[in-house]
C-alpha cells in the first residue's frame, strides 16, 4: 500500500468567519483559553474597494505541514519530527522551549503551551485522523470550507480538488512546500 | 515548579544520549517513541471509557444535531451528528463551546433566595424543598390578594422544556405569558401569513435565484439555511442581499445594494411595478390561486424605480435589473423570509409586500420556491388543566389607550395614514403576547395589577428595548422568581432564582421541528448532572406538588376538575420519570425511540418534501376568501392597508448628526446567553459601534476610540470600530453586551447594550417590537 501524504485543501470563498473551527480545535486539543493561544485561526482579509463597492474574504489558516519544515531543521533536540505521512509533529518531553522553531516558522503556526510546557500547533488531529475520524476543524464547519485527505490516491477528495480547480499557497517564496492548498 | 521541570528535563536530555535505546521500554516515558517515528502514540485523551452520545444542541433556537464525546464520565468535546438532516453534519463556534456549559463556575448551582435589596446582590442557598414551598406560598397570596390568576405573569423563550413551563401556567391558571416571538419575529410570521395562510421556508437547495433583505444568513446562523447557502449553493445559483451593512452574507452575494434603512419594502414595490408593467409575472398562477391581483396592479402604478431609487438610494436601473431577474429565474425564485423581523412599525407591511413577490411570480410551494413547512405529529398526552374562575384576559389584549406612549405616530413623528393601529394589537397572538404592549400595561396598572412574575430563560433586562422600563416594571411586582442556568441581569433582579439542569445533564421530551424536511428530537443526558439543579419538568412538578398543599389555590375550580388535574397531571405524568413521557409521544412511530437513543432524532418516510400540495385546484389557504390573499380580506376589516401601500413617516428628516441605530448578531453569540462563556469571549471581548469613515472623520473619532452613543432613553459606553462596511447615516453593533448581572463575571460591564439604548416603538400590526426605530448621536468619550 502506498504511503500517505495528508493535506488540507481550503475553499476560502465559503468561509462565514463563524470560528466554528477554532473553538472545535481548541476542545478536541485541550488548547487554553482566554491567553489568545490558537493553534488555528480565521484572518479577516482587508476589506478591498470603497463604499459601496466592496469585497472581503476570510482566510482560515494553521501549521501547513511544510515538507520542506523549517521548524524541523532549527529544532536542535528533535523535538520537531514529520511523519511517515508527512505530518509535522512536536513532542512535548523533548522540547527545551527554545523558541527557535517559533522564530523559523514563517506562518506564525507555533506558540508556547502552558499545558504541555512545551512549543505546540496544530497536528492535523492526527489522534483522530488515525481512527478514521477527521480533524475537529474539517469536521465541524458548517460550509465546508476544508477538505483533508491524502494527495497520494487519485481518487480524494483533496486530489480531485487540486486536479479541477486553481489554487496557491502562502508564501512560496520560501520554499517550505506546504501541505495546506488555498483554491482560488 | 514548572521551570524546574523543565530544566530538570532538558537535563535528562543532555546525560541519556546514549541511553535512549534502553529507556524506550519503559512504559513511563512513552513519547520517546517518538524517536522511531512508525510508533509515535497519538492519542491525547486519558485512559480509559470513551462514549458517544447522540443528543441535540441548545445553545441557539436551531437546535444540531451533536455526538457528545464523554471521557471517563467528564465531556470532552461535542461533535456534530454527520447524519442529522437540519444540521447537515455542522456545529458552529456556540455549539462546541456547549461543552464549558456544566463546567462554567459562573453557573447557577442551588437555589438561591435573595437576603437583601433588589439588586444589591446578596442571596442565601436554600434548599428545592425550601424553595418549591416558597414559591406555592407567594403563589397563593398573590391569588388571595388580587383575585386574579393572571396577576402573576409567565415569561420565557423557546425550548424543549418550555413545555413543562406551560404546566405551571396552567397549574395557576394565569393567562399572562410573553413569549420572545415579538421581540423577534412576529411581523414576519404575520406578513407572509397574511398572503399564504403560513410562514413559509426558502428552498435554498434548488433555487437558482435569492434575494436577501436584512438577514445576515453567514452570522445570524440558521440551520439549514446558513449550510445551504454556501456549502450547498447549486452551481450558479444567484445571490443578492440587500442591507444597510456589508455583512458577511453581503461579502457572499454577487450584487450588494446599501439600502437606505426603512425603504425595503420601497424597493420590493418597485419590483413588482417592473414585473406587472412588462408583463413577467405568473398569470396562470395568479389566476388560479391568488386574490386582489387587479387592486395590485393598480396600487403599483406609482411605484416606479425613480420612484424607488429616490427613497432607497439604489439606482432605478439596478432594482429593474433585479425585478426582471426574479422574473426570468422563478418560480426558483426565493425572496428569503429568514427569521427575525424587528426592524420597524411597518414591519408586517414589508413582510407582506415580500410575500406578494413571491405570489405574483408563482414561487410558491414548487422547487426552489419559498415552500409551506411540514411537521411530525406526535402522540403528545393532551392533558387538561383546571378551569379557574378567578382568571381574567391578557392584559395587552384589551383595547386602551394606553398604546399611545408606543406607537409610532406619537414615538416617532406622524405617518401618512398609517395603517397602524394606535388602540390594541391588530393580531396578537395569545401565547406569545406583545412584549412592550405588556409592559406598558403592567406600568399603568390597566386594565389590571400584574404583581408576581416568572420567567423561564428569557432575559428581559437586556432583550426589550428601553431597559429604565423593565427595570420599573420589575419594581412593580410583588414578586420575581427567575429559573435559568446563569445569574442573568433578569436574575439579579430576583427574589429566588432557580438553577436549571444544562441541555446535557437531563431529559427533553420529544419536539417537532418544522420545515421542508421536517423530523423529530429529542435530548438525554450526556453526562450526570454536577450540580444540585432540576430541569423545568422537575421544577413544575415540585411547585405544583406544594401548591396542592395549600387549598386556597383551589377554591375557584370544580371539585372533579381538581380530582382529574391530580391524576392526569400529576400523578399521569408529572410524578412519573420524563423517560415514560417521551416513550408515549413517540408511540405512533415503530423504532422511533431506538432511534432517538441512537441518533438524537428521527424522520418519517412520507415526509419527505413532494412540493405542490396547495397548487391543487380547490385548496383553500389559510385565509379569509381561501385564496393567495394579495389582498387581504381581513386587514380591510380591521382599518389596516389591505394591500401593502408605502409606509414612511410623514414629513421625516433625519436630524445632522444623528445616526439610525441598527443591531444584529455575530456567529459566537446567541442573544444574551453566551457572551461570558470564556471560549466565546476570547473571540470577542466587548462589542464596538461600526461608524462609516466620512462621519467618524467629522466627529473626530479613530478605531478604538470609546464613544458614548446616546438616544432619547439611554446613554452607552462603546468603542469605535470605524468601517465602510456601514452607510454613513446609520450605525451599529451586536447584542447581548453591556450586562448588568457582575456574576457574568467576564462581561459584567463590558461594551453596551442595545436594550439601554433602544426606545420603545411598537409595531401594532404583530404586536412586535421595532429594534431599528432609533436614532442616536455620538460623542467622543
Amino acid at each position: 500500500m502506498k504511503r500517505k501524504r495528508y493535506a488540507i485543501v481550503f475553499d476560502t470563498k465559503k468561509c462565514l468567519n463563524c470560528k466554528a473551527c477554532t473553538v472545535a480545535c481548541k476542545f478536541e486539543n485541550y488548547v487554553p483559553v482566554g491567553d489568545d493561544s490558537y493553534r488555528l485561526w480565521v484572518t479577516e482579509m482587508p476589506l478591498e474597494g470603497r463604499f459601496p463597492v466592496l469585497r472581503q474574504e476570510f482566510r482560515p489558516s494553521q501549521c501547513q505541514h511544510c515538507e520542506n519544515a523549517p521548524c524541523e531543521k532549527v529544532c536542535p533536540t528533535g523535538a520537531t519530527f514529520r511523519t511517515a505521512e508527512g505530518v509535522v509533529l512536536i513532542d512535548y518531553d523533548k522540547c527545551i522551549l527554545c523558541k527557535a522553531c517559533m522564530a523559523a516558522c514563517p506562518y506564525d503556526a507555533r506558540f508556547v503551551s502552558k499545558k504541555h510546557d512545551a512549543v505546540e500547533k496544530c497536528t492535523f488531529c492526527m489522534h483522530r485522523v488515525s481512527e478514521g475520524r477527521e480533524p475537529a476543524c474539517v469536521e465541524t464547519c458548517p460550509v465546508r470550507v476544508r477538505e483533508f485527505g491524502d494527495l497520494n490516491d487519485p481518487d480524494s477528495t483533496v486530489s480531485r480538488l487540486l486536479n479541477q480547480r486553481a489554487y496557491y499557497q502562502l508564501k512560496p517564496e520560501k520554499n517550505t512546500r506546504p501541505r495546506l492548498f488555498y483554491l482560488k | 515548579m514548572k521551570e524546574n521541570k523543565k530544566i530538570s528535563r532538558r537535563k535528562f536530555l543532555g546525560l541519556s544520549a546514549g541511553a535512549v535505546a534502553g529507556l524506550a521500554f519503559s512504559p513511563s516515558i512513552p513519547t520517546l517513541f517518538a524517536a522511531s517515528k512508525k510508533t509515535y502514540d497519538y492519542s491525547i485523551l486519558p485512559a480509559g471509557k470513551r462514549e458517544y452520545i447522540a443528543s441535540n444542541c441548545a445553545m441557539c433556537v436551531n437546535k444540531c444535531g451533536i455526538i457528545a464525546e464523554v471521557v471517563n464520565g467528564r465531556l470532552h468535546k461535542l461533535n456534530p451528528n454527520p447524519e442529522h438532516i437540519k444540521s447537515r453534519g455542522m456545529l458552529c463556534a456556540k455549539g462546541n463551546a456547549g461543552a464549558a456549559l456544566p463546567y462554567s463556575p459562573d453557573r447557577l448551582k442551588t437555589p438561591l433566595l435573595r437576603t437583601g435589596e433588589r439588586g444589591e446582590g446578596k442571596w442565601k442557598e436554600i434548599s428545592w424543598d425550601e424553595a418549591f414551598k416558597y414559591i406555592a406560598k407567594n403563589l397563593a397570596d398573590l391569588k388571595q390578594k388580587y383575585e386574579n390568576r393572571s396577576t402573576v405573569a409567565f415569561a420565557s423563550t423557546e425550548g424543549f422544556q418550555e413545555e413543562f413551563y406551560y404546566y405551571l401556567v396552567n397549574s395557576f391558571g394565569s393567562l399572562n405569558t410573553v413569549r420572545h416571538t415579538t421581540l423577534c419575529l412576529a411581523s414576519n410570521i404575520q406578513g407572509w401569513s397574511s398572503v399564504f395562510g403560513v410562514f413559509p421556508d426558502a428552498d435554498l437547495l434548488n433555487a437558482e435565484y435569492v434575494i436577501m433583505l436584512g438577514a445576515d444568513r453567514a452570522q445570524s446562523l440558521i440551520t439549514p439555511d446558513s449550510v445551504n447557502f454556501q456549502r450547498y449553493k447549486p452551481e450558479g445559483q444567484k445571490l443578492i442581499v440587500i442591507d444597510p451593512r456589508f455583512t458577511v452574507t453581503a461579502s457572499k452575494a454577487d450584487r450588494w445594494y446599501p439600502i437606505k434603512p426603512r425603504t425595503d419594502q420601497g424597493f420590493v414595490l418597485a419590483m413588482i411595478n417592473v414585473i406587472i408593467k412588462e408583463g413577467l409575472y405568473n398569470r396562470q398562477f395568479v389566476e388560479s390561486y391568488t386574490h386582489g391581483f387587479k387592486d395590485l396592479e393598480k396600487m403599483v402604478q406609482d411605484y416606479t424605480p425613480q420612484w424607488a431609487e429616490k427613497k432607497c438610494e439604489i439606482p432605478a436601473a439596478e432594482i429593474v435589473k433585479t425585478a426582471r431577474e426574479f422574473a426570468a429565474h422563478a418560480p426558483r425564485s426565493v425572496i428569503y423570509p429568514g427569521r427575525r423581523s424587528s426592524f420597524y412599525s411597518h414591519e408586517v407591511y414589508v413582510r407582506r409586500t415580500f410575500a406578494i413577490l413571491a405570489a405574483i411570480c408563482g414561487c410558491w410551494d414548487t422547487k426552489g420556491g419559498v415552500v409551506p413547512r411540514s411537521s411530525i405529529k406526535l402522540n403528545t398526552p393532551e392533558v387538561s388543566f383546571p378551569f379557574f374562575m378567578q382568571t381574567r384576559d391578557r392584559v395587552d389584549k384589551e383595547s386602551t389607550d394606553l398604546l399611545k406612549d408606543v406607537v409610532p405616530s406619537s414615538v416617532m413623528c406622524p405617518m401618512i395614514g398609517t395603517g397602524l393601529p394606535e388602540d390594541s394589537c391588530s393580531f396578537l397572538s395569545e401565547r406569545d403576547g406583545s412584549w412592550l404592549t405588556f409592559r406598558e400595561a403592567v406600568l399603568n396598572d390597566t386594565p389590571y395589577p400584574v404583581k408576581g412574575f416568572f420567567c423561564f430563560k428569557q432575559n428581559p433586562m437586556q432583550s426589550v428595548p428601553n431597559t429604565t422600563k423593565t427595570i420599573a416594571m420589575l419594581k412593580k411586582m410583588d414578586f420575581i422568581c427567575v429559573i435559568d442556568m446563569q445569574m442573568s441581569d433578569t436574575a439579579w433582579y430576583a427574589d429566588i432564582v432557580l438553577p436549571h439542569t444544562s441541555y446535557l445533564e437531563g431529559w427533553d421530551p420529544a419536539t417537532g421541528i418544522s420545515g421542508i424536511n421536517p423530523l423529530v428530537e429529542f435530548r438525554q443526558p450526556v453526562i450526570k448532572p454536577l450540580f444540585d439543579t432540576k430541569t423545568m419538568f422537575e421544577i413544575s412538578g415540585g411547585i405544583i406538588r406544594e401548591m396542592l398543599n395549600i387549598p386556597s389555590l383551589w377554591d375557584d375550580i370544580e371539585p372533579d376538575d381538581l380530582k382529574n388535574f391530580k391524576e392526569d397531571v400529576v400523578e399521569g405524568i408529572l410524578n412519573r420519570p420524563i423517560q415514560e413521557y417521551i416513550k408515549t409521544q413517540v408511540s405512533n412511530y415503530p423504532g422511533a425511540l431506538e432511534k432517538l437513543m441512537n441518533n438524537g432524532f428521527f424522520t418519517v418516510e412520507s415526509k419527505k418534501p413532494t412540493y405542490g400540495a396547495t397548487r391543487t385546484p380547490g385548496f383553500r389557504f389559510k385565509t379569509k376568501t381561501g385564496k393567495i390573499e394579495i389582498l387581504n380580506e381581513r386587514y380591510k376589516e380591521f382599518g389596516l392597508f389591505p394591500l401593502p401601500k408605502y409606509c414612511e413617516p410623514k414629513n421625516f428628516v433625519q436630524k445632522s448628526g444623528t445616526y439610525r441605530f441598527l443591531v444584529g448578531r455575530t456567529a459566537w453569540n446567541t442573544q444574551t446567553t453566551t457572551q461570558n462563556i470564556p471560549y466565546l469571549w476570547e473571540i470577542e471581548k466587548e462589542n464596538a459601534v461600526w461608524i462609516n469613515p466620512g462621519e467618524a472623520g467629522k466627529l473626530g473619532i479613530v478605531s478604538g476610540d470609546y464613544v458614548w452613543i446616546k438616544s432619547r432613553v439611554g446613554k452607552q459606553r462603546i468603542k469605535a470600530l470605524v468601517t465602510e462596511k456601514i452607510r454613513p447615516d446609520c450605525v451599529f453593533y451586536s447584542n447581548g453586551w453591556g450586562r448588568r448581572s457582575p456574576w457574568l463575571s467576564r462581561v459584567y460591564k463590558s461594551g453596551a447594550s442595545e436594550a439601554e439604548i433602544i426606545e420603545d416603538v411598537l409595531d401594532s400590526i404583530s404586536g412586535g417590537t421595532c429594534l431599528h426605530e432609533t436614532f442616536v448621536s455620538i460623542t467622543k468619550a
